[in-house]
């Protein structure tokens, strides 16, 4: 039992890294994607956030993104190994265009993090631990403290610039 | 079996803050962690190939959802 809560905790912050990763190298917090964006990035800088952070949020709400692409092929991984992976990137980059969104950062994530997903279920994790790690990952980005998590964004945003 | 729970227990978590917050712009990335927590505890609840399709179906429609809502709270489409 405690074994599954370590691997779900080791889980969370390879999702973690793997999402901010991608999702900055696509400068997610470089613009609003949709108006809606940047308005969520208003009200999260109202309350003390980071302007750029709160972009990123506000792109992660309105358009799967990288975090959703991780999810979505973890729960493919689980499913039907990595042909379910590549299936769940293909309905994320499907999603994204009914989103009205150009750009390619769910679908790279989604690839990405097929082949990250089922490398570890070689070496002894499950695929369950990646669907709930993801979910405590995107909790600590946008479930938590939203000043604290948009001034995190903000400075690995100025480092990618 | 601990990930199914710690999903569901993050989904109703999220719910909560978001019926707690007052500020719409500031409820949606609480709803956004509702809408993943939700999307995962279905593939965790039904082992079967098709659920892969039904999370994507019910997380791409509430991101869709959370996308109108934040463009209406926006000012809506300027013409």
């Amino acid at each position: 039992m405690l074994g599954e809560f370590l691997h779900i905790l080791a889980a969370a912050t390879i999702s973690w890294i793997l999402f901010v990763t991608v999702d900055i190298l696509f400068r997610l917090p470089e613009a609003g994607g949709v108006s809606g964006a940047s308005a969520v990035a208003r009200d999260i800088e109202a309350g003390g956030g980071a302007l750029a952070g709160g972009t990123m949020m506000g792109n992660i709400v309105c358009s799967p993104d990288a975090s959703a692409g991780t999810l979505l092929a973890a729960c493919g991984v689980y499913v039907a190994g990595i042909p379910g992976g590549l299936a769940a990137a293909l309905m994320v980059f499907v999603g994204n265009r009914i989103c009205h969104d150009p750009g390619y950062a769910g679908t790279t994530g989604a690839v990405l993090a097929t082949f990250v997903v089922y490398a570890f279920t070689l070496v002894g994790f499950a695929a369950t631990d990646f669907i709930a790690g993801m979910v405590i990952a995107i909790l600590t980005i946008q479930g938590l403290s939203h000043t604290h998590a948009s001034r995190l964004l903000d400075r690995l945003w100025r480092i990618r610039q | 079996m601990i990930a199914l729970y710690l999903v569901a227990a993050i989904a109703v978590f999220a719910a909560v803050r978001v019926v707690i917050e007052q500020k719409t712009g500031r409820k949606l990335p609480y709803a956004n962690v509702m809408n993943f927590a939700v999307a995962g505890t279905i593939v965790l609840l039904l082992d079967h190939p098709l659920s892969l399709v039904a999370a994507a179906a019910y997380f791409v429609g509430s991101t869709l959802e959370a996308n109108a809502v934040a463009s209406t709270y926006a000012g809506g489409m300027k013409r």
